[in-house]
Order: structure tokens, then C-alpha cells, then sequence
């Protein structure tokens, strides 16, 4: 690709003026009819040809490979579907220009047809620049863009985080050049032990895009993936081009772990990168972003298991230190009830011990004995006064007794409940069933008329 | 392969709830007794992590066409 452009030009080269081999008459026919040209020369027929032919043409094409060399010139290729040609503009003509070059812009060039003798190829030299319209290879990245964003592809919800330490890390990427060692190497570096499953594809050219979204199934599929990385190298917008195309997109938001996309440098942006989960820059910053360093996990276990350990030790000597407070309150507590109490038995012991209890108890008896005889005499002597009493009363208590009155004649008349004596005829109403006392029995009676 | 807890669900859960135990016993309104099943939790988990950390295989592999595995010739 920079092959043509390895010595670029300081400046316009002068055309050579050999002059042509001799032609002169003394010359056999045979000689005229072949003529040897030097490269040299022959080259510079054509150059003198091209340059007299196209020294100012119009020629429209899409940019690409634009490259600005440090002489401040920049090269770059005009194509279409069906050719390529090589460009180059001078600095004094760039500095001219209303916009930046850049690949897949379709412009018209104005310039002229030349030859760069040393190595044999034409190009054009640039005059002028102009847009011709968006490139249609940007157009198209702009449609599919919109349309996948609009079916979510590119939504934040679906983005989903990669796991902090992954099992198995799948790549998906070219086993040429140096994106895959980059990779490995980066991997090995910060997590030693990364048990690592690549998916070879081509990741440019005819159909690229279909081998690259059969990676990205088939990684997707193996037991323990549990990440992948898909990866190319820097390059032309068209290198990068199977990126952009819509059977990566879907096979990157269809694949069943979280994805990086890791595609060219980190100015370029393709489709991919809008759909995988997490945008690496760069390969190796994929390499980097998928693992920390296996020293900085253990760092950060160590860290906690410290953690765990000061706060359980820390609390269990607070527990300590409070339990054995408690002890010793307990104590003092314990030990102070127990000495009131002992001195409250020790005072009583000896209140009891100044009491001769027995002599007590002798003068007691005597004292019994005394009273008893006493109680004794003055008991009957109660129990025959009392009889005479009663007896009286007796007699006296009969003469009062209704039944002494009935004897007489008398009855009582009682309501039929035999709860009251009926004094007054008003209180019983016709009907009304009265009982009669006799001196001997009872008559249960019907009232037939009261008042 | 590390221990197999079926309690641990994974290296990010496991973290996770190392975490979510180192605050819960820093915050320290714990009975004892829970405090030390939490410690018993989290030293468990500890462990897995560590464990889980030695546990990938160094090895490179090429998943190729036909779906096989292959060892990455690594030069």
C-alpha cells in the first residue's frame, strides 16, 4: 500500500529530456524495426505521453488510504467499483483546501497525470479537491447505523458487564499480524494462568463479514467463555469495512456472553463498537479491560479477608471486655446483698441467744396449770347457773308460742307461698289460693271473695 | 476446579458478598452469634476467591472450523 509512496516527492520531479536512440539513415531497416527503449527511456515516453495527454484532467473517485507524510504532502488512492488510482497532493495545494480528506469521502480531483520514474507508476497530482457528496460506503454506514439503532442494538439497557474474572476469554480475530499476540501477551502479563480460546478468521476482504459472525457463533457456544474479544489491526476504512456490515452486528448482540469490540485504531469507529457490550480502543486495551491483574484481585481479597478478621476480633473483645464487666458487677452486687444478710442472721442469732428460751417455757407451763384448775371450777359453776336459766326461759318462751294461741281456737292465715301472714283482706283477690294454720294441721283454701 | 459450593454462585457474587459482610459486621449491631456465622460466611467465601483465582488453566487454544479445540502453537 505504501510502497509507492516510500520516497515521496520533495518536489515535482524535472521530466527528462533523453534524447531519443539514433535514427539515422545509414541505419539497416532491421535495426529501425527493432528498438531497444532503456526503462529509463521508455518511462519517460510514457511519462512525456501522460503528462502531454492528461496535464489537466477532472476525475471523480472515493478517498481512501489518505495519508499525510511528514513532508506535510498528503497521498492517498481515488477509487471506484472498478479501479484504483494513486493521488498525491502537494502541501501548498492541501493548505488550500476548505475541508479535511478523509476516507470514504467521494470528491472531484483536478490535476495532471505523472509518472514516478523510479519505481514506474502513475499517478495523479492533485491541484484541487473538492467533495462530491458523502462516499457511499459512509452513506451506507450512516443507514445502517440509524437502523440498527432504532431496532436497540445500540441501546444501554442491553449492555451487559463483563464478568470481573473470566473463566475462559474468547477471541475473535486474524492469527496473521500482531493483533492476536498483542492480546496473548497483554493476557499473560496481568493474569498468568488465562486460559485463552481464539477463533481464527479473516477479518478483511470478500465475505469477511461472514466468517467473522461464524467466530463470534461458534465462540460464543464453548462450555466457560465467558467474554469475548473481537479484534483487527488499524488500517484503511475498507480494511475495516466487514466491521460495519450488518451480519456482524446482529452476530455480536446475538452472542450469549458480553462482548468487546477491539476494531483498528482508536479513531476509527465501526459499527461493532456500538453494539459489543464495551468499546476497547484498542486490542491490547481489550486485553487489558477484560482482566485486572491477578495481583490486584488478590490485593483486594486480602483486603477484605483483613477486614473480616479486625472486626470479628475487634468485636469479640468488646464482647469480652463487656462480659467481664458484667461479671464483676454481678459480683459486687452478689457479695454486698450477702453481707446485709449476714449480718442481719448475725444480729438476730443474737437477739435469740439473750432469750433463755427454756427457763421460759417452765414458767409458762406453771402458769398453764393454774389457770386450767381455775378455768375448770369456774366453768361448772357457770354450766349450773346457766341451766336454771334456761329453763325459765323455756316456760316463758311457751306461754309466747303461737301454738299455745292456736290451742285456743285461734288460726293463721297465710298467702299460698306461706311467706307472709295475711293481716288484710285486700291483699288477696278472688281465686287467690290461701293456707290456714290449725292447732293441728293445715287447710289449703281458694279465696271467693276478698274485701 | 475451586471448591464447588453450590451456596457461591460465582467470582463477582462471591466479592459481592464478601463485601455486603465486612460492612454489615463494621457496622457491628449484630448479636454475637450471627456476627460469627457472618465470619464463618465470609472467611468461606474468602477462600473460594482466592481458590477461584488459581483455578483458570494456563492454556491456549484455537477453536477451528470443524469446532474442535486445538492447542495454540505458542512460539
Amino acid at each position: 500500500m505504501s510502497s509507492l509512496f516510500d520516497l515521496p516527492f520533495e518536489e515535482e520531479p524535472e521530466p527528462e529530456r533523453n534524447p531519443e536512440p539514433g535514427t539515422g539513415n545509414l541505419e539497416p531497416a532491421r535495426e529501425r524495426e527493432r528498438r531497444v527503449y532503456t526503462v529509463a527511456q521508455l518511462t519517460a515516453r510514457i511519462r512525456a505521453l501522460l503528462e502531454r495527454e492528461y496535464f489537466e484532467i477532472w476525475v471523480e473517485g472515493e478517498l481512501s488510504n489518505c495519508r499525510v507524510w511528514n513532508t506535510g504532502h498528503l497521498y492517498f488512492t481515488l477509487k471506484d467499483t472498478g479501479a484504483q488510482l494513486k493521488a498525491v497532493m502537494f502541501k501548498t495545494a492541501l493548505a488550500r483546501l476548505r475541508f479535511k480528506p478523509q476516507d470514504g469521502l467521494r470528491v472531484v480531483a483536478r490535476g495532471r497525470v505523472s509518472v514516478y520514474d523510479p519505481k514506474g507508476e502513475y499517478q495523479i497530482v492533485c491541484e484541487h479537491l473538492e467533495p462530491a457528496g458523502v462516499g457511499a460506503r459512509m452513506l451506507a454506514f450512516e443507514q445502517l447505523k440509524e437502523r440498527l439503532a432504532k431496532a436497540g442494538l445500540f441501546d444501554q439497557a442491553r449492555k451487559r458487564p463483563l464478568p470481573a474474572l473470566p473463566r475462559k476469554i474468547g477471541v475473535v480475530t486474524s492469527l496473521e499480524g500482531a493483533v492476536v499476540r498483542d492480546i496473548i501477551h497483554v493476557l499473560r502479563r496481568r493474569y498468568g494462568n488465562a486460559h485463552i480460546v481464539i477463533r481464527p478468521t479473516r477479518v478483511h476482504g470478500e465475505n469477511a463479514e461472514l466468517d467473522i459472525k461464524r467466530g463470534i457463533l461458534a465462540i460464543g457456544k464453548v462450555p466457560g467463555v465467558d467474554v469475548v474479544i473481537i479484534a483487527r489491526g488499524g488500517g484503511s476504512i475498507e480494511d475495516l469495512w466487514a466491521f460495519n456490515e450488518e451480519v456482524v452486528a446482529y452476530a455480536i448482540a446475538g452472542c450469549p456472553v458480553p462482548t468487546i469490540s477491539a476494531v483498528g485504531h482508536e479513531t476509527d469507529v465501526t459499527i461493532a463498537d456500538f453494539v459489543a457490550d464495551v468499546r476497547a480502543p484498542t486490542p491490547s486495551a481489550a486485553a487489558e479491560m477484560v482482566v485486572a491483574r491477578k495481583a490486584d484481585f488478590q490485593a483486594g481479597i486480602n483486603r477484605l479477608t483483613d477486614r473480616l478478621g479486625t472486626t470479628m476480633r475487634t468485636r469479640l473483645a468488646m464482647r469480652e471486655r463487656h462480659a467481664a464487666e458484667l461479671t464483676h458487677d454481678l459480683r459486687r452486687i452478689v457479695r454486698a446483698r450477702l453481707s446485709a444478710r449476714e449480718r442481719r442472721y448475725q444480729s438476730l442469732r443474737l437477739t435469740l441467744e439473750t432469750f433463755d428460751v427454756r427457763r421460759r417455757f417452765a414458767a409458762v407451763r406453771t402458769r398453764l396449770v393454774a389457770v386450767d384448775g381455775r378455768l375448770l371450777s369456774a366453768l361448772r359453776r357457770r354450766t349450773h347457773a346457766a341451766d336454771g336459766r334456761l329453763r325459765s326461759a323455756a316456760a316463758r318462751l311457751d306461754s309466747l308460742s303461737p301454738l299455745a294461741v292456736l290451742g285456743r281456737g285461734y288460726a293463721v292465715c297465710w298467702n299460698q307461698d306461706r311467706t307472709q301472714i295475711l293481716r288484710d283482706a285486700s291483699t288477696v283477690a278472688a281465686g287467690d289460693g290461701v293456707r290456714v294454720t290449725l292447732e293441728r294441721g293445715e287447710l289449703q283454701c281458694e279465696v271467693k271473695q276478698s274485701g | 476446579m475451586a471448591e464447588s459450593d453450590p451456596t457461591i454462585k460465582d467470582f463477582e457474587a462471591a466479592i459481592a458478598e464478601l463485601e455486603g459482610i465486612v460492612k454489615q459486621l463494621e457496622v457491628g449491631d449484630l448479636a454475637l452469634d450471627a456476627s460469627l456465622k457472618l465470619y464463618e460466611r465470609g472467611v468461606q467465601l474468602s477462600r473460594f476467591c482466592h481458590a477461584r483465582l488459581e483455578d483458570a488453566e494456563r492454556r491456549i487454544e484455537v477453536l477451528n472450523e470443524r469446532g474442535e479445540l486445538k492447542p495454540f502453537d505458542d512460539k
